[in-house]
């Protein structure tokens, strides 16, 4: 039980991750890299020094104590308390599985007031799996469960957490496999393989497709998307149209957000295909 | 939105109201010599409305529009220009509408035949005031015939002389005394119960064959129309003109009694997007669901209102202040959060500000040497704010202008032949603002955690950097802010704060005032959130040197927060019926939040959960940081960006920039 995981943000009152009121704890690191990715700093499973750019007055003093320990104009540790306007934190936080619950504990009579409750998300909570499964296990019986996941791990790991989780948010970006690779940087197969054994587990789900200009909202993307949904007998998915705002967070931590595709260009919704296979849509 | 409705937004939109303003300044020193101080103030009134010329718009029928800028003025016996005059009252305007005017000159007579000089003076002051409204009613009647305005024309056959009969007449009537108490210069006057008083009115209506639709076209250009003179009523900023409106709450049998015509002015509010009315909405714990959704559906447009006031703690906490319970289940809010009685109630609730980080940085600076433990800090702390207190209430005691022409609107004064000013009304209370609460609170947490549990600052470190202001203590500032904070749900501060809010209102409560009354406690900070903190040094919760604070009941604005879940329970747990003045929490909210009713259902139950948990006041904004500081770059694409600032609304282009910067600064840590 002393074994701890990497969290980058607990997000109170999240509004589109589950039903309810929902406190969402991000998992940092993911395997993937999609390239619309709007949580970057959520990536990579080592800390990062993050610089919030909203507010910042150019002065210069977190390069500037950079420069003074290692030669370059970069953010170091020592930043954040250089900082006049406090916008510089180190993003992970190691906790316990206790530790963490009890944290989430304190709100949790609004929560579930509400019929809220609580959501992993990510990064990819489920490269954290014995962590997230110590956490399940503690709050089991106190409030609604939910994990956000890309569906990207092992299928035995996956049943394992299905077990202690209500509800499953769970994502379908691209059915073809070369396109999948291309934009996310991993193969779907365990994917596809996990979402058919979802589907015939018993914890209920929903699944989630982000609408990218031209990559995932192409008529033959969707129709497969909703191929598979009906033939594994789903009927609801949740549509979460591309965010303009999705490159807000690369200068943070300094990165930049390349797509390739248009990012000007309206997503189409295809409400047509999803009628013709019989599922019902929500745009978030 | 009827066609009408619609023209009518145009004008206000395009400001072309304000071509028809002219600028003259009227000197009624040798007009008014000799007389009594009674009769000035009638004949101020007298001279302002002979002055105005009769201002109508095309197809506009509530009429009296504003068309000199500036009110009369005299010179005093002190050789003072005497212009203000009071407000920040709620008028008996069913008192008026239902009689009209000419039976509230039977009452004067009445009364007049036994009277002492003094109360003679008052009432027939009175009655020059009445008459001299009554004169350019008359002139708007005229000119709407000649016009063919017949609608008007006919409303003004029977107001306001007579009692309205219908709801168009009663909201032409409602124009017409906010338009000659302005001509008055009473400012800061609210709109009160209005889905209450103007009930009776729409029953008529409907019993008689009126559609819902049609009286709604009717609010809808009442409240178009009290927009229109905005700019003449100024407050501390543009836009803080006091016209908030209250709808829904209980009767005094618990009943909810939010009706149809509330909802038809909530649909108003919706569809007009405009800064006034400010709509406050009195929930509690039973009010149904369906209104948070309402509510929030208003929330959604960005104006920074609904406010809502939760009648569980403020009908409680205004007995407790010895308030009948008749007149506490009917209270109203006045021109931005204060609690006040409409009708009988004459109180001044912002009279004087408890400074809180001020005191707290002062006691720090002046004892914390000789402290040997926390608790010695805090008795130092609750010494001063009790000083503190005594220091504000004498300077809080002056007299007031007369001002007879409001005191009709006032229950007592009529009866008891006395002006407003004489102490006529029920209630003649002050109050005083507690501002910078979480700011101190927040200071105190970081001296107990870093100087008396963990040992790990000196005293003397933290007074050396507080005196240069942090300048080359960087890494002290940065432990300061990282303490205990307000808003973060945190017993270690949110006890400390506790603890200061309790000394304060349990001392001042009740305290006698120079008007009959006495001093009620609040949370609120008025502009005082920026003026104040303008001249207090940095404070040991690593504010900067004349940073302000955060505004009224909120976390200081450095704050970084957990999210608003832990906000609403950190504000939550004092009793706050101790300390009921007034003054809400607010919340930023981003406004993709609202993007579906998925959003819209949620923030409506985080507003439920605020109430349950026993808060007095809530005000949401939905905001987006990239408009506000794009509208600062580029004004001229936002003529009509419409933003709260502390306890009402305004538009952005219109606010100093000191309110503008603390409204992007509050949205940095927005959910």
């Amino acid at each position: 039980m002393c074994f701890k995981g990497k969290v980058f943000s607990i997000e109170e009152f999240s509004t589109f991750d589950g039903p309810g009121i929902r406190t969402t704890v991000f998992f940092k690191g993911c395997p993937l890299k999609c390239m619309w990715c709007h949580n970057p700093e959520g990536q990579s499973f080592e800390k990062q020094i993050v610089k919030n750019t909203n507010g910042c007055i150019e002065c210069g003093r977190c390069l500037d104590i950079g420069e003074k320990l290692t030669g370059k104009r970069i953010l170091v540790n020592e930043s954040v308390n250089v900082c006049p306007r406090n916008l510089i934190r180190v993003c992970g936080v190691d906790y316990t599985s206790q530790e963490l619950v009890e944290k989430l504990l304190k709100n949790i009579s609004i929560l579930n007031d509400s019929g809220g409750g609580i959501t992993f998300s990510g990064g990819e909570p489920l490269w954290q799996s014995q962590f997230l499964n110590e956490c399940l296990e503690l709050l089991r019986g106190h409030t609604h469960l939910a994990i956000q996941t890309s569906g990207y791990c092992d299928e035995t790991i996956f049943l394992e957490l299905l077990q202690n989780s209500n509800y499953v948010l769970f994502d379908l970006k691209i059915i073809n496999n070369d396109k999948h690779k291309q934009y996310t940087g991993v193969s779907n197969t365990k994917i596809i393989n996990n979402y058919k054994a979802l589907c015939k587990s018993k914890t209920l789900f929903c699944v989630r497709i982000p609408l990218i200009p031209d990559v995932t909202d192409t008529a033959e993307n969707i129709t497969s998307i909703a191929m598979l949904m009906s033939e594994n007998g789903a009927s609801y998915a949740e549509l979460m149209p591309y965010n303009k705002m999705a490159g807000g967070k690369y200068a943070m931590i300094g990165k930049k957000y390349c797509p390739t595709f248009n990012e000007q260009k309206d997503v189409e919704i295809h409400k047509d295909i999803f009628d013709k296979f019989g599922i019902t849509i929500k745009i978030l | 939105m009827t066609p009408r409705v619609k023209k009518l937004l145009e004008i206000l939109q395009n400001r072309e109201y304000r071509k028809s303003r002219i600028s003259k300044e009227i000197d009624i020193s040798k007009q008014i010599d000799g007389k009594n101080k009674m009769e000035r103030d009638a004949l101020r009134l007298l001279v302002m409305l002979e002055n105005e010329t009769v201002c109508l718009f095309e197809d506009e029928r509530m009429g009296f529009n504003r068309t000199l800028r500036e009110i009369p003025f005299y010179i005093d016996v002190n050789g003072k220009r005497s212009e203000w005059s009071i407000g920040n009252f709620t008028p008996n305007y069913a008192n008026v509408i239902g009689k009209g005017f000419e039976q509230i000159l039977e009452e004067i007579d009445q009364k007049r035949t036994a009277c002492s000089k003094e109360q003679t003076e008052f009432l027939d002051a009175a009655k020059i005031a009445i008459q001299s409204a009554l004169k350019l009613a008359e002139r708007y009647k005229e000119t709407a015939k000649n016009i063919g305005n017949l609608e008007l024309f006919e409303a003004l056959r029977q107001i306001p002389h007579k009692g309205a009969k219908t709801f168009y007449e009663a909201c032409v009537f409602m124009k017409f005394i906010i338009f000659t108490l302005r001509c008055n210069s009473n400012t800061h006057l609210t709109l009160g119960r209005f889905d209450q008083y103007m009930y009776p009115y729409y029953l008529n209506d409907i019993k008689n064959g009126t559609a819902d639709n049609e009286i709604l076209e009717c609010i809808e250009e009442f409240f178009i129309s009290i927009n229109m003179d905005t700019d003449l009523y100024l407050g501390v900023q543009q836009g803080d003109n006091g016209q908030s409106m209250v709808l829904g709450g209980c009767d005094k049998f618990g009943n909810d009694v939010f009706n149809k015509l509330s909802e038809l002015c909530m649909q108003a509010s919706i569809e007009l997007n405009l800064i006034d009315p400010k709509i406050n909405l009195r929930v509690n714990t039973k009010t149904p669901f369906e209104l948070f959704k309402l509510g929030t559906q208003l929330t959604k447009k960005g104006l920074g209102f609904p406010q809502y006031n939760n009648d569980d703690i403020v009908i409680p906490g205004l007995v407790k202040l010895g308030y009948d319970y008749e007149d506490a289940v009917n209270y109203v809010v006045a021109a931005c959060w204060e609690f006040i009685i409409p009708n009988c109630g004459f109180d001044i609730p912002n009279i004087i500000t408890m400074n809180f980080p001020k005191v707290v940085n002062g006691t720090i600076h002046n004892t914390l040497m000789q402290c040997e433990t926390f608790e010695q800090l805090i008795d130092n702390v609750s010494k001063e704010i009790k000083a503190e207190c005594d220091r504000l209430i004498k300077s809080s005691f002056y007299s007031l202008g007369s001002s007879p022409y409001a005191s009709i609107f006032v229950d007592g004064c009529i009866e008891k032949a006395m002006d407003l000013s004489q102490n006529a009304a029920k209630y003649n209370n002050s109050g005083c603002h507690g501002a910078g609460i979480s700011n101190a609170a927040d200071a105190l947490a970081a001296v107990k955690k870093l100087v008396f549990e963990e040992k790990t600052l000196d005293k003397q470190e933290l007074l050396d950097a507080l005196n240069c202001n942090f300048e080359g203590y960087d890494a002290l500032s940065h432990r300061l802010l990282d303490c205990p904070k307000m808003g973060n749900n945190d017993d270690f501060v949110d006890c400390i704060a506790n603890e200061i809010m309790d000394v304060f209102a349990k001392y001042l409560n009740g305290k006698e005032n120079n008007r009959g009354g006495i001093f009620r406690a609040g949370t609120g900070s008025a502009m005082e959130y920026i003026w104040s903190a303008k001249n207090v040094p940095a404070t040991a919760d690593g504010r900067k040197a004349y940073e302000p604070y955060g505004s009224s009941f909120s976390p200081a604005i450095t704050t970084n927060l957990n999210g608003p879940l832990s906000v609403i329970q950190s504000f939550t747990k004092y009793d706050l019926t101790n300390i009921i003045n007034g003054g809400p929490l607010t919340i930023e909210i981003h406004d993709t939040t609202f993007r579906n009713d998925d959003g819209v259902q949620k923030v409506a139950q985080l507003v439920k959960a605020f109430i349950d948990l026993g808060g007095h006041q809530l005000q949401l904004n939905s905001i987006n940081r990239e408009r506000l500081l794009d509208a600062q770059k580029h004004p001229e694409k936002y003529p009509n960006l419409i933003v709260r600032v502390w306890g009402w609304s305004g538009y952005f282009n219109e606010l100093d920039l000191p309110y503008q910067e603390h409204i992007i600064r509050r949205t940095e840590f927005s959910v």
